[in-house]
Order: structure tokens, then C-alpha cells, then sequence
């Protein structure tokens, strides 16, 4: 029987979702920047441990509980302007896996200020294609839950 | 996690499935009409084919989950850096006044 983790690896799932945000910040791009490729500064926001190489192919590794954690590589590093690496979830079977996520980071002046702008691309949006291999598993589920409410008699 | 194993039905037809378990393709075809009755699959016809998948809630709720994480981030990198800034504004103030 194929594991959640391999059907997730056959899944054919489009990945064109995103995830926009922007916040303004009252500190210096320079400052703000610090929190994405220093360990110590990253952990002051997000994670309980984080493992950071802030250049092109470098490690990024947060752990953000103890259990979960977010893993990839940076892609890009534009001093106090942009940061820009993969992300996703160690955990098997969930439909984030490292490496199949980017998040783009862009810190843009504004006087003493920054906005921050994150984009979170990549991520999965519609299943598009069948495998077999799922319903090896699922149908016989959905089916016992078919068969709790009766053929005929939905509610 | 109950969403990713619903998440992890895929669009696929009847007689696939048919191929794969032991039930015969009118019991599954039976079923798949009451799990979309129940709302659990949508149903989308190809010529003579009926295809079905997994309604996309599981997405949404990956979706919702992500933008509830970086909002919830983000707040808090606001206030680590600010915090960072006020207190370099603080030592280079000292720094002049004392030099």
C-alpha cells in the first residue's frame, strides 16, 4: 500500500496559487533585512530554531515548533532589497514539500520606514489529474462513509 | 490529517477505480453519486466519461492556514524590528551625545 508521502509525490496538482501581503514597518530596510538571514533575528518572529545560509543554493531551515518544520534554499539575496527562497514543509505527506514553494521577500524604503512585501508562490491550487493509486486508499473511506449515510438517502 | 487524505482523492473514473479494489463498477458508481450528493466529490463529464474529484475545501483550508501563518509572521517581525530600530535610534543618539 503506497504511503500518503508517495501519493503526494505522483500528485498532479497545478501550482499557481499565491499568497500576497505587505506591512509597513517603522525601521530601516537594514534593519528588517537582519531578520531574514540572521538565525538569531529570524527567531525573534517566526520558529523556535532556525538554519540559515543567505546565499544562492544556502540552507533555509526553520524549526517552528518543535514538530513542524519549514525547509528550502534561498534563490536570491539583494542586500537590504529583496530575499527570495524555497519553502516548505518537511512533514510527509503534506501538499507543501520542500522545494515545491518559493517566498519572495522585497523591502522598499520609504524614509525612515519599509514596507515589506511577501509573496508566497507556487502553491497548490486545484488537483487536476486522477491516479488510480489514490483510490486504492480513499475510495474504500469514502465508501464507508457512503455507506454510513445510506445509497439514496443523503440528508 | 483528515484534509490531506481528501486532499489526496484524485479526479479519476469509476472503472479505474473499478480496476483497483474489489467492488464491482456499479457499487462505486452508486457510491460516487452519493458522496456527490453529499457534497464530498464534484462530478465533470468528458464526452460519455464521468470524472470525478475531491472537492477543493482541503485547498482552501491550506490556503487559509498560510495566509493566518505569514499575517500572524509578519506582525511579529514588525514589532522585532521595530523594537531593533528604536533601540539602534537610542545608541546612536547616546553615541553623539557622548562623543
Amino acid at each position: 500500500m503506497n504511503s500518503v508521502a508517495e501519493l503526494d509525490a505522483q500528485a498532479d496538482v497545478t501550482r499557481t496559487g499565491r499568497i500576497e501581503r505587505e506591512i509597513r514597518v517603522e525601521a530601516r530596510p537594514e534593519t528588517v533585512f537582519a531578520f531574514f538571514t540572521d538565525p538569531e533575528k529570524y527567531v525573534r518572529w517566526k520558529g523556535k530554531l532556525a538554519e540559515l545560509d543567505p546565499r544562492p543554493g544556502g540552507i533555509y531551515r526553520v524549526d517552528l515548533d518543535g514538530q513542524h518544520v519549514a525547509r528550502g534554499e534561498f534563490v536570491e539575496i539583494v542586500p537590504y532589497r529583496r530575499v527570495v527562497f524555497t519553502w516548505g514543509w518537511e512533514e510527509a505527506g503534506n501538499p507543501v514539500q520542500p522545494g515545491t514553494s518559493t517566498v519572495e521577500i522585497e523591502l522598499i524604503p520609504d524614509g525612515d520606514a519599509a514596507s515589506v512585501r511577501l509573496v508566497h508562490r507556487g502553491l497548490p491550487e486545484e488537483a487536476v489529474a486522477g491516479h488510480a493509486e489514490g483510490w486504492d486508499i480513499f475510495l474504500p473511506r469514502l465508501m464507508e462513509a457512503a455507506g454510513d449515510r445510506g445509497p439514496g438517502s443523503p440528508d | 490529517m483528515n484534509h490531506m487524505h481528501r486532499q489526496a482523492l484524485r479526479r479519476g473514473r469509476p472503472n479505474t477505480a473499478a480496476d483497483h479494489i474489489e467492488v464491482t463498477r456499479p457499487a462505486i458508481s452508486q457510491h460516487l453519486r452519493v458522496l456527490k450528493e453529499a457534497g464530498l466529490v464534484e462530478e465533470r463529464r468528458r464526452g460519455t466519461q464521468r470524472l470525478y474529484r475531491a472537492k477543493s475545501e482541503s485547498l482552501e483550508e491550506l490556503r487559509r492556514f498560510l495566509e493566518d501563518f505569514w499575517d500572524q509572521s509578519l506582525d511579529r517581525l514588525k514589532e522585532a524590528a521595530e523594537r531593533d530600530e528604536r533601540r539602534s535610534d537610542r545608541s546612536t543618539r547616546t553615541s553623539t551625545e557622548g562623543g
